[in-house]
């Protein structure tokens, strides 16, 4: 309705130079230099790292890159879901992150072999009800009536039908939408649209199933109906988060001049308020106020461990870093316009991300938790446990999963332009504007 | 209305302003771009349906809204806190038109100031506050509720809200001069301009 667009298409603009090609290579070097790194520590017992501890970091970096895809995903479902004609012109980036879904079952592969070399109980308790049963008979009473769901087999079922549906999501999507920029089909459109609804009720699903079996049953007699949603909220603060960033680079580096323009980055600012901060905190808190209210022993463990030793500063750091102060920051429009404050806020967005799956993986429920007279007397025996920050293995293997995501995404955007061409609805996003 | 009694009319009252006609927003953009450049304060746009880009194209500055709605909201997060603390903690009594007593409630054995319980009465307050405050200074910032507008007596204007494209420039503004502003707005490719009374 407004003065027409004239963007400049032009390769220039739409495509990535050979910069890209280092960025791509390097990213994948240090990537898998730093994975067998830490993976190599790790095992060896460096920094004191007992089997289990370096297990839970393991699966926390590999949760960060996989949240960090599935919200790439999700980003691209929702818009061919709503039909929605702004977001046209940032879809490439949120496809890069969701193609990468396509190999990172490869890193969780170590996780689902030790159920074949018989290790699995050292990260999964219920794996090992023998020694669950040795160590910690109340939780193995509870545990044993689960096994219908928490047995090996059904479980590694379960991780190959999820790897399986997200795989074939992004291969859809990304496939479709690339085939469209030679032939320009609508036709490419429709059928995505069409899929999109399936497409979203698989992804909750498969998500929802996720959380519980990789996070959740590392303390098996806990339970949180709401936990496959506060999952989701961090799948969609990664998401969001990266999505925001490699925008904001890609406009940085100059490309995409003309056709990404602050009100783009205005919504997907929106994007990221809405669901990494507000909907995140909204499910946290409910997900607390119920188990904190209803007080049952088996549910009340999980929040208590946390509450106390260096848990505790980690819980007030993701109440005021994920929520209170991100939420005052990002409130007005300009801080959400700009590229350089959209990325700041992407980045401390990512940071507490991974300060988020950390602290849902890593801490582990004392047996005597329920057995303490006051709170005052649990203090004063877990009061000095560590929360193991400090334990370099964390940074390098978070690094080295995020840089593997990094040059998949980047190999994503360097085989296609970084807008959908031929995108019926890509005028319609070049004249968006928000009112 | 017929010609005769409009005359007359237009001869006893003020006039409240001078409408110009627009058939399309192309126009339109265009001629508030040079209402706006020539320094009118006091005029406005009429369209049928919003226009993107219009608010720029009049010079429209952003409004201070947000700013009165953040604190209406940190006022209902903190009226909800001191109320609950209040009634819940407290067993003294307070002047609040009446005389009123806290009265401490031992639930399971939880503390009597308890931050999670306060949690969804203050998030409630947080957005009663700020949605009512918002509705209300939106109506107050534009000076409604009004039952009268000397616009809706004109013939021409009814099509504002079915096809057709406006610029009014009030009577008021320091820079309207009729004869000078009338041919302003001829220039501007309306393709009427006409005096409304008040």
């Amino acid at each position: 309705m407004s003065h027409a667009p004239h963007a400049d298409l032009s390769p220039k603009n739409t495509q990535l130079g050979p910069g890209s090609l280092t960025l791509r290579n390097a990213a994948a070097g240090i990537g898998i230099v730093c994975l067998g790194a830490g993976v190599y520590l790790g095992k060896s017992g460096a920094f004191e790292t007992d089997a289990r501890t370096f297990w839970k970091i393991y699966l926390v970096s590999f949760l960060f890159g996989l949240t960090i895809c599935l919200g790439g995903l999700f980003f691209v479902i929702i818009q061919f879901l709503t039909r929605a004609g702004w977001s046209v012109a940032v879809r490439r980036p949120a496809e890069a992150l969701a193609s990468n879904l396509k190999w990172i079952w490869l890193l969780f592969v170590p996780v689902l072999w030790m159920f074949f070399n018989g290790t699995a109980g050292t990260l999964f308790p219920w794996a090992d009800l023998a020694t669950l049963e040795a160590n910690d008979p109340g939780i193995a009473h509870v545990v044993e009536k689960k096994v219908a769901f928490l047995n090996a087999n059904f479980f590694l079922l379960r991780a190959v039908v999820y790897f399986a549906a997200w795989a074939l999501l992004a291969w859809f999507f990304t496939n479709q939408s690339t085939l469209q920029d030679h032939d320009g089909a609508m036709s490419r459109t429709k059928s995505m649209q069409k899929w999109s609804g399936p497409a979203a009720i698989v992804f909750g699903l498969t998500t929802t199933f996720a959380a519980v079996d990789w996070i959740m049953s590392l303390s098996p007699a806990w339970f949180s109906t709401m936990f496959g949603v506060y999952f989701f909220t961090g799948c969609v603060t990664g998401g969001y988060a990266s999505l925001a960033l490699i925008t904001a680079r890609l406009k940085r580096w100059g490309f995409l001049h003309g056709i990404v323009t602050g009100e783009h980055l205005q919504d997907l600012g929106k994007l990221l308020f809405a669901f990494g901060m507000v909907f995140w905190a909204y499910i946290g808190f409910s997900q607390y106020m119920l188990i904190w209210y209803a007080n049952l022993p088996e549910e009340t463990g999980w929040f208590l461990t946390r509450q106390v030793g260096g848990w505790l500063p980690i819980t007030l750091m993701l109440l005021f870093g994920h929520f209170v102060v991100p939420f005052v920051g990002m409130i007005s429009r300009w801080p959400k316009r700009f590229g350089l404050s959209l990325a700041f806020a992407s980045v401390w967005m990512l940071c507490f991300h991974w300060i988020d799956l950390y602290w849902l993986v890593m801490p582990e429920i004392p047996s005597d938790i329920g057995s303490f007279a006051s709170y005052g007397d649990l203090v004063a025996k877990y009061g000095t446990q560590s929360n193991g920050l400090e334990n370099p293995l964390n940074y390098i293997l978070a690094f080295g999963v995020l840089s593997l995501v990094v040059a998949g995404s980047v190999a994503y955007l360097q085989g296609r332009s970084l807008v959908p061409m031929r995108d019926p609805r890509l005028h319609e996003s070049l004249s968006f504007e928000n009112v | 209305m017929s010609n005769i009694s409009q005359a007359t009319s237009t001869a006893h009252r003020p006039v409240y302003g001078l409408i110009a006609e627009f058939e399309n927003t192309h126009d339109l953009m265009h001629a508030a771009e040079k209402v706006r450049d020539a320094g009118f304060i006091w005029w406005d746009c009429c369209t049928p349906f919003p226009v993107h880009g219009l608010d720029k194209a009049m010079g429209v500055k952003r409004t201070w809204l947000p700013f009165f709605v953040f604190g209406a909201g940190a006022t209902g997060t903190a009226a909800a806190f001191v109320l609950q603390t209040f009634t819940n903690s407290f067993g003294f009594s307070a002047w609040a038109l009446v005389k009123v007593t806290g009265y401490p409630y031992l639930i399971s054995g939880k503390p009597m100031m308890s931050l999670p319980a306060f949690i969804p009465v203050m998030f409630e307050l947080t957005v009663l506050f700020s949605a009512l405050s918002c509705v209300g200074l939106m109506f107050l910032f534009n000076g409604l509720p009004r039952l009268y507008h000397p616009l809706l007596q004109n013939n021409r204007f009814r099509r504002a809200t079915n096809d057709r494209f406006f610029v009014v420039i009030e009577a008021r503004d320091p820079k309207f001069l009729r004869g000078s502003t009338e041919a302003f707005l001829r220039t501007l490719g309306a393709s009427a301009v006409e005096a409304v009374e008040d």
